[in-house]
């Protein structure tokens, strides 16, 4: 084989070996992405259905507006640290995810009493590295409330 | 090339559609929990009560596949001690006060599979969830 047909079959593979390593770039950082957020939405999905079943069963306690505030705080440290009273310090199960970013909102009945209890992740930013995603109020969740209603209550 | 390019769509399909099915299996199994716990709720010993323990569930809001879609079949069961269940409780009974339980199955959330199905995976793939939920306590048994 001459010096030509050589450095031509090398040029070749050079020319092959940047295609496909585009192609496969590509295709790495696509699934590293996917993976990445499907990951991170069934963490917040299992997160937000914890703390769903908490509040459906929490006693609602509502002497005053101070004490249902105190019991929407427990909700939202249930989400995100999955414990109603989280050690100083804690982690959230989600990274990234404070309680600040859990909404809670009651469906009450004429007498206050509530029925239902809707959860939902208010702008949550995934960074998967190549680009970002927000998930906005998604997943969200309601449950029906069966636990006990305590309108003359404190919270302790 | 093609051997490469079979595996790394194979590593793809794992990574994008199982990824996919676990989220829809969560979601529904979150939804079937909430809509078991609307139907025992309805309990009260009547007939009627068992009437609205079906429609509870079935009209609990809830979405799946990442909050695109609604739950559409959702199938309500009721039992007296959990070893037989039925739709209709009459099958299981006269007496409506017998029924203690309610099973919410959520069926026919078919996933559309996008990657796995070049290298010879399903074209779409069903992700069934249920739940069962006592009354008096309204509480989840499974």
């Amino acid at each position: 084989m001459s010096v030509f047909h050589r450095r031509r079959e090398r040029g070749h593979a050079m020319l092959e070996l940047a295609v496909c390593a585009g192609v496969m770039l590509v295709l790495l950082s696509g699934t590293f992405q996917f993976g990445y957020i499907f990951y991170l939405y069934n963490q917040l999905v299992t997160a937000v259905g914890n703390g769903a079943r908490y509040a459906a069963q929490r006693t609602y306690r509502a002497a005053a507006k101070q004490d249902v505030e105190l019991g929407t705080a427990a909700i939202r440290n249930m989400v995100v640290y999955g414990d109603p009273r989280p050690a100083t310090g804690a982690r959230p199960v989600v990274p990234n995810l404070s309680p600040e970013q859990i909404e809670v909102n009651w469906v009450k009945q004429g007498d206050g009493a509530p029925s239902a209890v809707e959860l939902a992740v208010r702008r949550y930013a995934i960074n998967a590295v190549f680009r970002s995603f927000t998930f906005d109020r998604r997943p969200a969740v309601q449950f029906p409330y069966v636990g006990r209603y305590a309108p003359a209550e404190r919270e302790p | 090339m093609c051997a490469s390019m079979f595996v790394l769509l194979a590593a793809l399909g794992l990574a994008f559609d199982l990824g996919r099915i676990y989220i829809a299996h969560n979601e529904g199994q979150v939804f079937a929990d909430a809509a078991s716990m609307a139907a025992a709720q309805q309990f009260d010993g009547s007939p009627d009560g068992l009437i609205r323990a079906s429609a509870a569930a079935r009209n609990l809001p809830g979405r799946w596949n990442m909050a695109a879609e609604s739950f559409k079949n959702i199938r309500v069961d009721f039992s007296k001690d959990g070893s037989r269940w039925e739709q209709d409780w009459r099958l299981l009974t006269g007496d409506a006060a017998a029924i203690h339980l309610a099973r919410v199955k959520v069926e026919g959330n078919n996933l559309d599979i996008t990657f796995l199905r070049a290298v010879g995976g399903p074209t779409s793939f069903e992700v069934p969830a249920q739940a069962v939920a006592a009354a008096n306590p309204v509480r989840l048994l499974e």
